[in-house]
C-alpha cells in the first residue's frame, strides 16, 4: 500500500477525533462550571452556617486585596461570608500541603476578631483509603477544628496528647496525614491572618 | 462444546469475563476496587469506551490499512477516553477526584485493544457492539465482585451506608494494596471452582452417553 493513503488516512482519523473532542468539551464546560460552584458554595455554607451572601477577595502580591471577579486566577482567596443582616459570620481560606500521598487541599473557617479556626473541609486527597483518609470524615478528628486557637503557631500532636486549643489531636495510625492538616494550617494562617488583620474593616463592611 | 458461535455480550459477560477469565486489566482491577462506588463508576466507565472504540473500528474496518491499525485503534480509544473524562466530570466530580488518573489510563487497558484487535476489526457493527457492552458489564461486575469484598471486610461499609454497627473493628489490610491480591485471588479460585465442577458433571454426562451407545 503507498504511504500516502496511510497519511491521507491517519490525518483524516486525527481531524475527526480532533472534532470529537472538542465537541465535547465544548458540550460538557458550562456542566463542569456549574458542578465546580455547587461544590464550593456547598463547602462555604458548611463551614459558615447563617451565612447568606459572599464575597470573594484576592490577595495581590503587594498585600491588597481586590474583589474578585470571574474565575480564579492563582492569586490566594478569602471567601467573606455574611448573614440576612450584612454582618460578617467568618471568613473562608484555602490551604493546601504534601500529605502521605500526595497534595491535600482544604477549606477552613476562621474568625478573624477571635482568632479562632472553626470548621475544615478537606477538598482534595489520595491518603491511603481507611487510615489516612479518615482525616476529611474522622468525627472526633475533625471536632478539633470546631475552635482551634490560631493566636498560637498550630500544630498536630500524637493522639490522646492533646493538651492546648492550638493542638491538633492526631488520628491514631494517620499521623502523617494529621501533620499534614497541621502543617497546612499554621502556613496559611501565618501568611493569611496578617492580610485578614490589616483589610479587617474593608472585610467586615463587604466592599 | 455445543454452541460454536456464543452470543458476542453474554460471552463477554459470562463465558470470557475478563476479569475473571481472561484475567485483563489487572491494573485498574486492583487499583480503585476499595470501595463499591469506585468499581462501579471505573467499571461503567470501560463499559462505556469499550463499546464506543467497539462499533466505530467495526464501522471503518474496511476502511483502515493493515499497517497502521494499531495506530487507528488507539487514536479512537484515546477520544473515546478523552470523551468518557469530561462527561464523568460533568456527572459528579467527586467521583471523578476519586477515580483520578484512572479514567485516562483506560487508554492503556489492554482489554480495550484486545477486543478492538481480536472482534472489532473482524466483525460488523452490531455484533461489535454487543462484544464491547458484554465484556465491559462483565469487566465491571468483576470490579464490583472485588469492591464489595474490599469495601465489606476493610470498611465495614457497602456504599457508604455501615453494615456492622460501630463495635465493628475494619480489617484495614483489605482497603490497602495486598487486600487487592487477596481479593482477586479468592474470586478466582471461587470462579475456577466453578468451571471445575461444571467440567467434571459435563465429562459425566459423556461418558454416561457413551456408555449407552455401547450397551446395545
Amino acid at each position: 500500500m503507498k504511504s500516502s493513503v496511510m497519511i491521507r488516512f491517519l490525518g483524516f482519523l486525527s481531524l475527526l477525533c480532533g472534532v470529537l473532542i472538542v465537541g465535547t468539551h465544548l458540550l460538557t464546560q458550562s456542566l463542569i462550571r456549574v458542578n465546580q460552584e455547587t461544590i464550593l458554595r456547598e463547602s462555604l455554607t458548611q463551614l459558615l452556617p447563617g451565612m447568606e451572601k459572599q464575597v470573594v477577595y484576592e490577595v495581590e502580591p503587594s498585600g491588597e486585596i481586590v474583589i474578585a471577579h470571574g474565575q480564579a486566577g492563582g492569586a490566594k482567596r478569602i471567601f467573606a461570608g455574611y448573614d440576612a443582616h450584612g454582618k460578617l459570620v467568618g471568613v473562608v481560606l484555602e490551604a493546601s500541603a504534601r500529605g502521605y500521598a500526595d497534595v491535600i487541599s482544604a477549606m477552613y473557617a476562621y474568625a478573624p476578631e477571635k482568632k479562632l479556626i472553626t470548621g475544615l473541609i478537606v477538598v482534595e486527597m489520595r491518603e491511603t483509603p481507611g487510615l489516612g483518609n479518615k482525616i476529611g470524615s474522622d468525627p472526633e478528628f475533625l471536632a478539633n477544628f470546631k475552635a482551634l486557637d490560631a493566636s498560637h503557631p498550630v500544630g498536630a500532636v500524637k493522639h490522646g496528647t492533646k493538651r492546648n486549643p492550638w493542638e491538633i489531636d492526631a488520628i491514631s495510625g494517620a499521623t502523617i496525614s494529621s501533620r499534614a492538616v497541621g502543617r497546612m494550617l499554621s502556613a496559611s494562617i501565618g501568611e493569611m491572618a496578617p492580610v485578614i488583620e490589616r483589610h479587617r474593616e474593608r472585610i467586615e463592611r463587604g466592599n | 462444546m455445543k454452541d460454536t458461535a456464543p452470543n458476542p455480550f453474554v460471552n463477554g459477560l459470562w463465558r470470557q469475563n475478563p476479569t475473571f477469565v481472561q484475567i485483563l486489566g489487572m491494573c485498574p482491577t486492583l487499583a480503585i476496587t476499595n470501595s463499591v462506588q469506585n468499581a462501579i463508576a471505573m467499571g461503567l466507565a470501560t463499559a462505556f469506551v469499550l463499546t464506543c472504540a467497539n462499533g466505530i473500528i467495526a464501522a471503518i474496518r474496511k476502511h483502515v490499512p493493515k499497517q497502521v491499525r494499531i495506530a487507528t485503534f488507539i487514536a479512537i480509544i484515546a477520544t473515546a477516553v478523552t470523551i468518557t473524562d469530561y462527561f464523568v466530570k460533568a456527572i459528579s466530580i467527586p467521583v471523578y477526584k476519586a477515580l483520578g488518573p484512572f479514567i485516562p489510563l483506560i487508554v492503556a487497558n489492554c482489554l480495550v485493544l484486545e477486543r478492538a484487535e481480536a472482534f472489532a476489526a473482524k466483525k460488523p457493527v452490531i455484533p461489535s457492539i454487543l462484544d464491547g457492552a458484554g465484556m465491559g458489564l462483565g469487566f465491571a461486575f468483576g470490579l464490583t465482585c472485588l469492591g464489595t469484598v474490599r469495601e465489606v471486610l476493610g470498611a465495614g461499609t457497602f456504599l457508604g451506608f455501615p453494615l456492622f454497627g460501630p463495635n465493628f473493628e475494619p480489617w484495614v489490610l483489605f482497603l490497602l494494596p495486598p487486600g487487592g491480591f487477596i481479593s482477586l485471588a479468592i474470586w478466582l479460585l471461587v470462579f475456577a471452582s466453578f468451571r471445575e465442577r461444571k467440567e467434571a458433571k459435563e465429562r459425566a454426562a459423556l461418558v454416561e452417553i457413551q456408555h449407552a451407545e455401547v450397551k446395545p
